[in-house]
């Protein structure tokens, strides 16, 4: 059985950790997305809780453009009072060209508590 | 010039005097591994049409079937959850209600052994959404079937119908 991938969707680390940003009262995290699905231009990063419900949280870019076989950095602050409650921060890709059935890909690292 | 002469023969002197373990440099080699997981693409589907009514992406209905390679680098990481279609996401103006039904199923393994529980230990969190433990490391293909009947069996307008499976990479 032979196999090729063709298209990819990868995000690291498996656990970020928080840490005091330069910003009194903010913790910051980064996660890196690599895309190598060349169907998908797009990333959308969200930050969740326990229950996928979604919590409060800035990042520069909340939609990102990362170009085929390109990776980006996201910085994503949390404001303290919602930290707690953060357990999941998600990239989804963003489907803008799909023909027949295509993939919505989604992967979700959880923040080290 | 006198001083850059002093500076090249003290570093001669250093070179030729030094110890052995001068020479005997440790080049560190380091990683930091922090897990990841790939969602990957292996084949695209298509939907056949073995009746007016009916899309399918069975081989025997001619559509051809997704498949899914997921990759996870830490063991008891990670879960995957699969969503089948339940709706177009784009299709031409439809008349009557259209049912779907889909499921998942592993296709192969990397790790016989390991994975090999996969498919059985398998949750059916309903009729469209399947979750899978990801308990070994290496990769895991998955297949997807998808099948829609226009209400009434009436058959579909023409044109192009797209829709998408879900694939959710879990951290947990």
């Amino acid at each position: 059985m032979a196999f090729g991938v063709a298209n990819a969707h990868q995000m690291s680390p498996t656990y970020p950790v928080l840490e005091d940003s330069y910003l009194e009262g903010i913790s910051v995290t980064k996660v890196k997305v690599f895309n190598k699905r060349e169907d998908v231009k797009y990333y959308e990063i969200g930050v969740f809780d326990k229950d996928f419900k979604p919590i409060p949280f800035v990042a520069q870019y909340k939609l990102r453009g990362i170009d085929f076989n390109e990776y980006a950095i996201f910085d994503i602050y949390l404001n303290n009072k919602y930290s707690k409650d953060a357990t999941y921060i998600c990239s989804e890709s963003m489907l803008t060209d799909i023909e027949s059935t295509g993939l919505n890909s989604k992967i979700c690292s959880k923040i080290k508590k | 010039m006198i001083k850059e002469l002093a500076l090249i023969g003290v570093v001669g002197i250093v070179s030729f005097g030094g110890s052995k373990s001068a020479f005997a440099l440790d080049v560190p080699i380091t990683a930091q591994v922090t897990g990841s997981c790939i969602i990957s693409t292996e084949t695209q589907g298509t939907y056949g049409q073995p009746y007016a009514y009916k899309l399918s992406t069975a081989a025997s209905d001619g559509g051809q079937q997704p498949v899914t390679r997921v990759d996870v680098t830490l063991a008891n990481a990670y879960k995957v959850k699969f969503t089948a279609p339940d709706s177009f996401s784009s299709a031409p103006q439809l008349n009557d209600v259209v049912t779907f039904t889909g499921d998942t199923e592993v296709q192969a393994v990397s790790d016989a052994t390991n994975m090999a529980d996969y498919e059985t230990d398998k949750v059916e969190v309903n009729d469209y959404v399947d979750e899978y433990g990801l308990t070994a490391t290496g990769s895991t293909w998955f297949k997807h079937s998808s099948v829609a009947n226009n209400g009434g069996d009436r058959a579909f307008p023409s044109g192009t119908y797209t829709s998408y499976v879900t694939a959710e990479c879990i951290a947990l």
